[in-house]
């Protein structure tokens, strides 16, 4: 086990990845006890089928909470969520059962959570729920991807939903992302007549003269706000590095603020020479 | 310290908590628009907090942060690279305790702060009522990491200004610039609330064990997901799907 | 094409099947009496109850006779301090019916945590009582410290 611990940390190092968890550490991963078929996969860990196996013969509903013993404790310490990489050497199969086996978890979270917040309890380590969800998000990603490569690879096309970059009746980009239809838009009458994508006229010039100026006023605020905020870090540290400053906030004028009302503090300034 | 930098950084998460996990647990949503397409979606929430000791996802964080609580705002100055860690040895430059060393046991670079083991003591006392005069409880208060504390050289274990420079390897170290010697960044850095060292950790019972975690079992197939279930679990498909068109 | 694409119908399509599920379901407790064998679910809006039915057989093994579902409307109040007026999501309630032999009590999953708490706020209590025992040692000799008597 450590060489393969060893390789994952090697690779880690060279990818640059900043890794805030722990390699080995590992997922929440249940046995999908639900279909004794598919058990002999790869995510079968040995420990918890009998447990799994007992709870499905007496009372299929208790799989809905946790395990008995964690229910009147504080913390309940669990692993990691899983990892785009770790996803994609997994086989369809895998990921399949993997994705139960987290929906199953994912239920059983919620279904704690609501009797916790019912009885006025502490739900124990609500970041399990995130992790979960995080799991459930990259297994999805990399099930996509997988569809993504068979469809260019046979069609040319992603085979993803469609879609393209259009002004709308306001005069604003957006994207607009295609639907299924059984017609073919030439014949789609109701179509056509329910697309505006063309626009103009005096209510929308107005319309799009004020979001322009709502749009300047937040980048101007936003300026202000910087410029404001290296004042102030000026005024309180008189002999702060200016050349710093000046690569943290490039869009305001330091050397003119320096000598500023607002950006001196309460004390004798000192003269050169 | 802002997002990019605390990426770049080699300050490791010590709580080990998933990103999205502290952004939920932080957040005050005071009013949002329906989720429904006639609506844009438009939140009103809390944009500013004030980070203290306590960390943004405990119950104290959101005492101190109360609904039409604003609290004065702070100014935090930049700092270039984060360099103070977990587990470094510092001098301490101001205060009762100036010129003591100590190890760091916690930062908070939300508010350039560090904790140091046995350093800055300062008493609270709790529980006072008219019978009794309360318990003392004394912990540690922060410093601030540019004006109250200077790393300890590891050579002579004296206080030392220092320097990131790149090593031959192109590694990025911290550099003693009295004795030229590397100030290597601590193990302790590494630890996390759950384990100490990633061999350390103890498997739960839902954890995947890691051999299972790192075996390849993706064989290149051309066959969709859905298409490669479906053979998996003996399901024929004979119809094929009408045209449709997309616009 | 994500996951998650719902295909428009035609006759003679394929049979539609989803790989990968992403309906929630959780057990709640029941706010009124009902009869062993029926059991109360919060489950994603979107959900019908042939959806429900397959979910907790295909995915629990759990049997199903009947399943009834109602939308509760989600609460709405007024936000305290800004005035704001919120509303909480609605959620899908099903009404599970197993048959008539199963039977499912919501446990009780808080029994042995009140004990816990209790050993917390005594620690408080003994040195309350410590320090009234001092006092009352000391009433006849005041200012002596602590450390002084036995």
């Amino acid at each position: 086990m450590s060489s393969t611990l060893i390789k994952c940390f090697n690779l880690a190092k060279t990818v640059g990845t900043v890794t805030f968890k722990s390699l080995l550490t590992t997922s929440q991963n249940q046995l999908p006890a639900w279909r004794p078929a598919v058990v002999g996969g790869v995510l079968k860990c040995g420990l918890h089928t009998t447990q799994c196996a007992r709870q499905e013969r007496k009372e299929p509903l208790m799989e809905f909470f946790d395990n008995p013993k964690h229910w009147s404790e504080n913390e309940v310490k669990v692993g990691r969520a899983w990892k785009l990489d770790e996803l994609r050497i997994k086989s369809n199969k895998d990921l399949h059962q993997l994705w139960y086996i987290l929906l199953k978890e994912r239920n059983m979270l919620y279904t704690m959570e609501h009797e916790c917040n019912d009885k006025m309890e502490i739900f124990p380590n609500p970041e399990r729920i995130d992790k979960v969800k995080i799991s459930m998000e990259n297994l999805e990603t990399v099930v996509r991807e997988r569809n993504k490569a068979y469809h260019l690879l046979e069609t040319g096309e992603t085979g993803e939903r469609p879609q393209k970059l259009v002004h709308n009746a306001f005069g604003l980009r957006c994207t607009y992302r295609s639907c299924e239809h059984v017609l073919p838009p030439f014949m789609n009458t109701k179509w056509i007549k329910s697309r505006h994508l063309g626009f103009g006229g005096r209510a929308v010039h107005k319309f799009l003269l004020q979001y322009r100026e709502k749009l300047y006023n937040a980048k101007r605020k936003a300026k202000n706000r910087s410029r404001n905020e290296v004042m102030m870090i000026l005024r309180r540290n008189p002999n702060f590095d200016l050349e710093l400053l000046k690569r943290k906030f490039p869009d305001v004028e330091i050397d003119k603020l320096r000598h500023s009302d607002k950006a001196r503090g309460h004390f004798v300034p000192k003269v050169d020479g | 310290m802002r997002i990019t930098q605390y990426l770049t950084s080699k300050l490791k998460n010590f709580s080990n908590l998933p990103k999205e996990y502290i952004e939920r647990s932080k957040k005050q949503v005071y009013w949002k628009t329906p989720r429904e397409i006639n609506y844009l979606p438009r939140t009103v929430e809390r944009k500013r907090f004030r980070y203290t000791t306590n960390r943004s996802w405990t119950g104290q964080f959101r005492q101190q942060n109360m609904p039409a609580t604003m609290r004065k705002k702070v100014f935090v100055e930049p700092v270039e690279d984060w360099s103070f860690f977990r587990g470094d040895r510092i001098e301490v430059l101001v205060g009762k305790d100036k010129g003591k060393q100590g190890l760091i046991t916690q930062v908070i670079p939300e508010r350039n702060w560090v904790i140091v083991e046995g350093i800055n003591w300062h008493y609270r006392r709790v529980g006072a009522d008219k019978e009794f005069p309360g318990i003392t409880i004394k912990s540690e208060a922060p410093l601030h990491v540019t004006k109250d504390i200077r790393l300890a050289d590891p050579s002579d274990l004296q206080g030392t200004e220092f320097e990131w420079r790149f090593t031959e390897e192109g590694e990025k170290v911290r550099v003693s610039l009295r004795s030229g010697r590397i100030i290597p960044i601590p193990e302790t850095n590494n630890q996390t609330h759950d384990y100490k060292t990633p061999n350390a950790y103890i498997e739960r019972e839902k954890d995947t064990p890691a051999a299972v975690v790192s075996e390849i079992t993706f064989q290149p197939k051309l066959s969709t997901f859905e298409m490669d279930i479906m053979e998996e679990m003996d399901i024929k498909e004979e119809r094929t799907p009408a045209k449709s068109y997309w616009y | 094409m994500s996951t998650r694409w719902y295909p428009i119908y035609q006759r003679g399509n394929p049979q539609l099947r989803v790989f990968l599920p992403n309906f929630w379901m959780k057990l709640v407790r029941p706010t009124e009496d009902q009869p062993a064998n029926v059991v109360t679910f919060a489950v994603s809006t979107e959900m019908t109850k042939h959806d429900v039915k397959n979910y907790l057989e295909k995915i629990y093994k759990v049997p199903v006779v009947d399943v009834r579902t109602r939308i509760a409307l989600g609460e709405t109040n007024r936000d305290l301090t800004y005035g704001y007026v919120t509303k909480k999501d609605d959620v899908k309630l099903a009404y599970v019916t197993m048959p008539k032999t199963e039977a499912f009590t919501f446990p009780d999953l808080f029994a042995s945590k009140g004990e816990k708490q209790e050993k917390d706020e005594k620690s408080m209590d003994e040195s309350k009582e410590g320090f009234r025992r001092f006092l009352d040692r000391n009433k006849k000799r005041p200012g002596t410290p602590g450390w002084f008597s036995i």
